[in-house]
């Protein structure tokens, strides 16, 4: 037989536990579970104070009313624990006063008949007290409403159980730890129950149920904070996954083995302009023909692209295969991403290249060609021709940015960096002639981004261009960073410096009418860098000049 | 001129640095020892327990848990006040709010806990000391939370209602202190408890209001009726005279009486002395805070009156 003394002990530990973690439970309202959590602490804690003031009683009618007072808390467990386990999981929609207030029902008549038992003998028959190792108990004859109280108790146990049962199996693995914790927060005190009942405890006939609920409790508290029970709840899941399902940019089609249509969102079917309810259950190539016939033959491409008849609308479509956990496959999904406004983008580029590359500078040359045959010693003729130049160069400039967001979307291959640097000095040579550029070289080896031939084409000719030093000078320097993998490029004149505002319109990455850059080269560098994943930084070089310093990641050889 | 701060460094060597960074953690350490005992309510812990202590004597109770179920009800109650009311508090109390939003998730577990350990220690004291224990809890939901306001009544916030809101305070721990050690003991009520109740409710009514003085402005803005918003500062310290003359007056009464021991009257009349001493400097000392702290504590002397009498005899 446990030592009274212990039996007590563990009970005055279950009501520390269950009042300190109900509390605590209370605190994190209104996450879900957080209430009923609190309700079913509360409910052990009462049934546990009821317990040691049974045994401490004297006389049978104070021992008996303590049993039958207990009834109000015994009677909230259950209800608490299924409402706690449906809204911990995400099934809000069992978690609605109706549906609490049709549970509680069996519940309030225990809790009733319980309490005035005295006056009916519903719940216990008889009540005698006994001497058990010299202890004074007291024994009582189960009645009717004892046994539909535990049936009842045991049913809605079992009932809450069935949610957390589904989070064991969630690929989420925190949440299977906490649900562990969880069922053996449910499993301990249902054993304790079924033992005592099966009369395997030696406890001198006291219900040592709420022991159970101390493990609970504690299972409970190390939920809360060791696995965050609160902290990362699973309740949002089933509904995320739905929204983002829905919500989701590109329109998806769910096939199941067969081929037959099982799932569509929102956005497909505004794309397909199709009704669910008229292609849900029906066969891909029958509900969406024009789908099919891109997915199931595929064009030689790598692409697969959905033109509507119309040629308003394009679509990119992909398609991967759903397997289970054991690698077979279940289905297939099609995802339809709306790439219209991108080749709309792309046509338009393709005709601003054609204006920028043949229209501007013919008729730049042919003002070249009539200021020529202007006969006034070359004054007004000098001054047009100086003009058109300058619109041939920003001309070239437009086609460079062009050219940029064009290779953007197109392949890009990797360049040797040397061969860059050298075509990029070979520009800055054609603008300055009589500009020096010391350059050790790069080995051939390291590649970068081709799109960077634009960029450093773009760096060192503004620096020869715009220096006004009667001895211009540009000095590059080559480091390759192994760490990072990546190579910096550091370009410095002895030019004029860049203007602070126009350095700091640059940094800010937009303009205003009132504050603009000057023209388009350094953005054409910030642009490149910024599209190959790099990063560039200007700063003043002592005592005049810039100092551009380039970091990009270093790309491997093409083989 | 650089240079110069390392080189006296260097003069003065590592063993006096070491020192002083000794000294200078010892500081911190105190320092924030004392914050921890001021600002999470603890020192009102112990004062709660204390009082029981007094009570207990008083009553020649036999020695019992009560002082700690109080205690640690005490602070739990005192830090989800103090949590509850973060937002109201942090104009009038701006470091002690600062340490309650730094550790509130903390205090709060210690509070759970403390209250937790209370509620189950009180069971082994009996039903009526474990109701006892839930009575400042339930207290605290009247006096803190908006449930009125929800229900739609007219009742306000207890703590809205001018001299309600004091005398449910003073009420709610004049009975536990002098309830939880004779429910301990299953202790008669005697007239020897009525006073110590009564003494208790006004001492602690005083106490209550001490604190409305500092907070006339922020209680005024906030729509609470405290005794200094409706009738003024000075109005208040003559009422609050009044009361703890009352106190007096009741003692005198109960020792004429026999209700009380010459050394009971007199430790007891101790506590009122440190408290009219408060009453006197409200609204003509700066250290508002520190008159509210010095009331709250003293009843402490009371005990170490008592407790010295009694040794002594």
């Amino acid at each position: 037989m446990i030592p009274l003394t212990v039996l007590k002990a563990a009970l005055i530990c279950t009501v520390a536990i269950g009042m300190t973690g109900g509390l605590i439970a209370w605190r994190e309202r209104p996450t879900p579970g957080s209430v009923p959590l609190a309700v079913l602490l509360a409910g052990q804690c009462w049934w546990s104070v009821t317990l040691l003031f049974r045994i401490d009683a004297t006389g049978i009618a104070a021992k008996a009313f303590w049993v039958d007072v207990s009834w109000v808390g015994i009677a909230v467990i259950p209800v608490a624990w299924l409402f706690f386990s449906l809204e911990y999981s995400g099934h809000h929609e069992y978690v609605q006063s109706r549906y609490v207030a049709v549970a509680s029902i069996v519940p309030l008549c225990i809790a009733v008949i319980g309490a005035t038992n005295v006056a009916h003998d519903l719940m216990y028959v008889g009540s005698t007290l006994v001497d058990i190792n010299g202890v004074t108990m007291l024994e009582r004859t189960p009645g009717p409403w004892f046994w539909i109280a535990a049936g009842y108790t045991y049913l809605l146990g079992l009932l809450g159980t069935i949610p957390l049962l589904e989070l064991i199996t969630s690929d989420v693995l925190a949440f299977r730890a906490q649900s562990v914790a969880l069922i053996v927060g449910l499993v301990v005190p249902w054993l304790t129950n079924a033992l005592y009942l099966l009369d395997a405890l030696p406890t001198y006939g006291v219900d040592p149920t709420p022991i159970g609920f101390a493990v609970s409790g504690v299972a409970y508290l190390g939920a809360l904070t060791r696995f965050r029970l609160f902290g990362t709840n699973p309740a949002p899941i089933r509904y995320a996954r739905r929204l983002a399902f829905d919500r989701m940019e590109e329109g998806a089609i769910v096939l199941d083995s067969n081929g037959y249509v099982v799932e569509l969102n929102d956005r497909a079917a505004a794309f397909l302009r199709a009704d669910p309810n008229d292609v849900l259950g029906r066969a891909f190539p029958d509900a969406f023909p024009q789908v099919a016939a891109v997915v199931d033959e595929p064009e030689p491409t790598d692409r697969m692209v959905l033109r509507e008849d119309d040629g308003t609308r394009a679509y990119d479509v992909s398609e991967c295969s759903i397997v289970d956990r054991t690698g077979r496959t279940i289905g297939r999904s099609i995802t339809l991403h709306d790439v219209s406004d991108h080749l709309r983008r792309q046509r338009r580029l393709t005709v601003l290249n054609r204006v920028f590359r043949h229209n501007v500078r013919t008729t730049t040359q042919l003002i070249l060609g009539h200021a020529e045959e202007i006969d006034d010693d070359g004054r007004v003729a000098d001054r047009i021709a100086g003009h058109a130049l300058e619109i041939e160069e920003l001309s070239e400039k437009v086609r460079r940015a062009i050219d940029l967001f064009d290779r953007d979307r197109t392949d890009r291959r990797p360049l040797s960096l040397d061969s860059i640097l050298r075509d990029g000095i070979a520009s800055a040579r054609d603008a300055r002639p009589d500009v020096t550029v010391d350059y050790d070289g790069v080995p051939s080896d390291v590649y970068v981004d081709g799109l960077l031939t634009v960029v450093f084409e773009d760096l060192l000719e503004n620096a020869a261009e715009h220096n006004v030093d009667p001895d211009p000078h540009i000095r590059i320097d080559v480091e390759i960073e192994t760490d990072d993998d990546a190579v910096r490029v550091v370009v410095a004149d002895n030019g004029p410096g860049i203007d602070d505002e126009e350095l700091a319109v640059l940094e800010e990455g937009t303009e205003t009418p009132l504050r603009h850059g000057s023209g388009l080269g350094l953005s054409l560098i910030t642009w490149g860098v910024d599209i190959v994943g790099g990063r560039v930084e200007f700063a003043d070089a002592d005592p005049t000049g810039t100092v551009v310093t380039v970091h990009v990641p270093i790309r491997p050889r093409p083989s | 001129m650089a240079s110069q701060p390392s080189t006296q460094s260097r003069s003065t060597g590592p063993t006096a640095l070491r020192n002083r960074s000794t000294v200078a953690r010892a500081r911190t350490v105190l320092e924030r020892l004392r914050n921890a005992l001021l600002y999470s309510s603890t020192y009102l812990a112990l004062v709660a327990a204390a009082e029981v202590a007094l009570v207990m004597i008083v009553l020649s109770l036999p020695v019992n848990l009560s002082p700690l179920v109080v205690g640690l009800v005490t602070f739990a109650v005192y830090v989800n006040d103090r949590l509850a009311d973060l937002e109201t508090d942090a104009a009038v109390a701006p470091n002690r709010t600062a340490f309650v939003r730094r550790h509130q998730r903390v205090l709060y577990v210690a509070g759970a806990l403390a209250y937790g350990v209370a509620v189950a220690v009180a069971v082994t004291g009996g039903p009526l000391a474990f109701g006892l224990t839930l009575l400042p809890g339930a207290f605290w939901v009247l006096y803190a939370l908006d449930y009125f306001a929800a229900l739609g009544s007219r009742v306000r916030r207890l703590k809205e209602v001018l001299i309600v809101n004091s005398a449910v305070v003073a009420l709610a721990w004049s009975v536990t202190i002098v309830g939880m050690p004779m429910a301990f003991t299953n202790a008669p009520v005697t007239p020897t408890a009525g006073v110590l109740f009564g003494y208790l409710f006004l001492a602690t009514f005083v106490n209550a209001e001490i604190p409305n003085v500092p907070d006339v402005e922020s209680d005024a803005s906030a729509g609470v009726a405290t005794l200094p918003v409706v009738v003024g500062v000075r109005r208040t310290r003559q009422s609050l005279y009044g009361v703890a003359l009352l106190t007096l007056g009741l003692l005198a009464y109960a020792f004429l009486q026999g209700f009380l021991s010459t050394a009971a009257t007199l430790a007891l009349a101790v506590g009122i002395g440190c408290l009219l001493g408060t009453v006197a400097f409200l609204g003509r000392s700066d250290a508002e805070r520190r008159l509210a702290l010095s009331a709250e504590l003293s009843r402490v002397p009371a005990l170490g009156v008592l407790v010295f009498i009694t040794l002594g005899i």
